[in-house]
């Protein structure tokens, strides 16, 4: 399989349908076709995975809405996340219907009906790797355990291409690439916008009163460099480092904000804010900053973070603010603008 | 406890001398925490050169006094405030978070102190009793089954939660003290009632949404970091009263701590002091629980360093050093959290323990040894 942005997954496919896929944590899957038995000389370690591959735990939010896109939510019947919890309608209602159910969150599984519902397969994130015990005793139970690595891409849009690994265990690698298609397509886009030069803080304000912004190298930071904005905050946190977030001190994070040309306040950690209010509520220092009194600032959505297969349209909103051409605009998808 | 009940009398028996030992101690104290709030005032992560700093103080503070009575002082005082990047920085974040460190961690210390003398017992503090598990159990309930239905919730919201549980808790062990005359036994129980807390808590998080357990996780970590002035508003309207209360009481608890018979034996009603340490013990960590998180350490460990620095448990000394050695320590700690590893900040409690436990742990250590020797 040919891949433009990811570099954690591949996918080589052989006669007869079968499809080995390896992932950069070391393990893999021999994806095996309907009524097709697992062939002599399968690659040792690889996991079989035979389709159709249902009844799948999903522990990883982030990947809810890769399936969702290439309409596969048919296919996972178990989910680590309450339907309240879901920004991903579909996965949402499904839940409500009851044709998906909550079987406890990753580092908490409901073992028994796993085992019940002789469930193949349990897509975890890489917090799975803060809990080895649980995927032990996935496996241990006869549950594959597939660790998404997404959050590891250099490339924004390497997360979503791991759509492509999705599309290859259901069949529908056509659906990956339309979406990946869209996606590059709007990314080109924001690209020909070009460079704005426009300072951009994106943070939020803890219930404790302490700063949290995105670490530089970050997904997020690289999402404002595409969209042509230039990172407020470029030069906080090793930018090797796997945390996405860092706290800051304040007088750092005042002196950084203060002139900072565009703010995007990040509600979705630490619940939502609707108007420029809730957010000076949350800190008296936001008062009179720049981009406070030039009335450039911008909240995101709730489902944001859940929404992998919509980076390139969020990079596009990005730069429609930082080119200027949303001057006007109170809302674009995944942003709001506050007042 | 009976070693620790003999170490407080050992103790008493020498207060009548140290009257010399408490003015050097005092002075000695004063002078470190007016050391450290002058590194406090100086030292950030954005380099503001020393005289620039002294310059803005000087001016700042002397259009402040010119304000109470001039409109055009308050407005100038304004410009000053908001004429540069380092003028906001200097009045805006290091001086209130300075104050309101000093502040809360001095009252903090004179809590966990009237909370020692009512069970007489030097481990009692609002973390050990639960009061703070009580604050955080509000809080919790606060932002978990609350958010949902009246909307963002506010700073303040915070903090009256915060101020609720600690009240609520204080409340549980004022009752549990009518039943239970044994004090070890009433420290028991404050820390049972401190477990029930944060298994409440740990039930509610349980069910909730990913961003409310991250507000919860966040609160309870303690910081001054979102101080402004007014913090310090509320601070001083809370605190005062209840330091200058404390301070009205010195001589019942220095009779109370010399036992209840010998108190009830100089006219002193018992209960009614009982109810009233609890009660300005538990107004002043609630206030600094609501204003900064729950702080660790410091409540239990300032009056036993103070009481090993003076070499007495004398009410009015042992009050005045606390006060003015914990405003010293919780504005140290608090800088070390937001300098060492600048510009990543790190909880309060997490320096408040790892920098006063082994000074601690050493104290005691060597206190036994002198008194062996």
């Amino acid at each position: 399989m040919e891949l433009d942005f990811a570099q954690g997954f591949s996918v080589d496919y052989y006669e007869g349908g079968y499809k080995l896929i390896s992932i950069s944590d070391g393990s893999s899957f021999l994806v095996i076709p309907e009524g097709k038995s697992l062939p002599k000389g399968a690659p040792e370690g690889a996991v079989p995975l035979y389709q159709p591959v249902e009844r799948i735990y999903m522990a990883a939010t982030a990947v809810m809405c890769l399936f969702d896109a290439l309409d596969g939510l048919g296919s996972i019947a178990f989910s680590g996340s309450r339907a309240e919890n879901w920004y991903v309608e579909g996965a949402k209602k499904a839940m409500e219907e009851g044709r998906m159910v909550y079987a406890g969150k990753y580092s908490e599984p409901d073992y028994e009906m796993l085992v019940q519902s002789s469930c193949p397969l349990a897509v975890e994130s890489t917090m799975i790797n803060h809990s080895s015990e649980v995927k032990d005793k996935l496996e241990e139970l006869g549950i594959a355990v597939l660790t998404d690595q997404s959050s590891n891409e250099p490339h924004p849009l390497g997360r979503t291409e791991w759509i492509r690994l999705y599309g290859a265990i259901l069949d529908k690698e056509e659906e990956a690439d339309a979406v990946m298609e869209r996606q590059k397509a709007e990314l080109e886009e924001a690209l020909s916008a070009g460079k704005s030069g426009r300072t951009v803080a994106f943070f939020y304000i803890s219930s404790s009163g302490r700063a949290v912004v995105r670490r530089s190298g970050d997904y997020v930071s690289k999402m404002i460099d595409l969209a042509g904005g230039q990172y407020a905050f470029s030069d906080i946190g090793d930018p090797d480092s796997k945390s996405s977030t860092v706290t800051l001190e304040m007088e750092t994070f005042f002196s950084s904000v203060r002139d900072a040309d565009v703010i995007i306040y990040n509600s979705n950690i630490d619940g939502e804010v609707k108007t420029l209010d809730d957010m000076l509520r949350k800190s008296s220092l936001l008062q009179g900053l720049k981009a406070v009194s030039e009335g450039n600032v911008w909240c995101t959505g709730q489902n944001m973070y859940q929404q992998t297969t919509e980076l390139g349209t969020i990079i596009k909103s990005f730069s429609r603010v930082f080119s200027g051409q949303a001057n006007g605009l109170d809302e674009l998808p995944f942003l709001y603008r506050l007042r | 406890m009976a070693d620790v009940k003999k170490s407080l009398i050992d103790h008493d028996g020498q207060r009548l001398g140290g009257a010399g030992r408490f003015a050097y101690t005092a002075a000695g104290c004063a002078l470190l925490l007016f050391a450290v709030i002058a590194a406090s005032v100086s030292i950030g992560s954005v380099s503001i050169g020393l005289s620039k700093v002294w310059s803005m103080l000087g001016k700042g503070l002397s259009l402040c006094v010119r304000s109470v009575f001039s409109k055009a002082a308050s407005q100038e005082l304004s410009a000053l405030i908001s004429s540069s990047g380092e003028s906001s920085i200097l009045f805006r974040i290091r001086l209130p978070r300075t104050l309101l460190a000093a502040i809360l961690g001095g009252s903090l210390s004179v809590s966990g102190y009237l909370l020692q003398v009512f069970f007489r017992n030097p481990i009692a503090g609002p973390f050990v009793l639960g009061i703070s598990s009580g604050a955080k159990m509000v809080v919790g309930l606060v932002l978990i089954f609350f958010a949902g239905r009246i909307g963002l919730i506010s700073s303040l919201t915070l903090v009256a939660a915060a101020f609720g549980g600690s009240l609520l808790i204080t409340l549980l062990v004022l009752l549990f003290s009518q039943r239970v005359r044994n004090m070890s036994m009433l420290l028991v129980v404050g820390i049972m009632v401190g477990y029930i807390c944060s298994a409440v808590t740990e039930f509610c998080i349980t069910f909730a949404a990913d961003h409310d357990v991250v507000n919860l996780t966040s609160w309870s970590m303690g910081s001054f970091s979102g101080a402004d002035w007014a913090d310090i508003r509320i601070a001083l309207l809370v605190c005062i009263p209840g330091l200058i209360a404390a301070f009205l009481m010195i001589k019942p608890i220095g009779a109370y701590a010399l036992g209840e018979g010998y108190a009830r034996s100089m006219g002193v009603r018992v209960k009614t002091v009982r109810v009233l340490l609890i009660l300005i013990s538990s107004l002043l960590s609630a206030c600094v629980t609501a204003l900064a998180g729950p702080v660790s350490f410091v409540g239990i460990a300032v009056p036993h360093i103070a009481r090993t620095l003076l070499r007495s448990s004398r009410p009015s000394y042992v009050i005045s050093t606390s006060f003015l050695f914990g405003a010293f320590f919780c504005t140290a700690c608090d800088l070390i959290a937001r300098t060492v590893f600048a510009p990543t900040e790190l909880a309060i409690g997490t320096v408040t323990s790892v920098f006063g436990a082994p000074v601690v742990i050493y104290m005691m250590i060597s206190s036994r040894r002198n008194r062996e020797v």
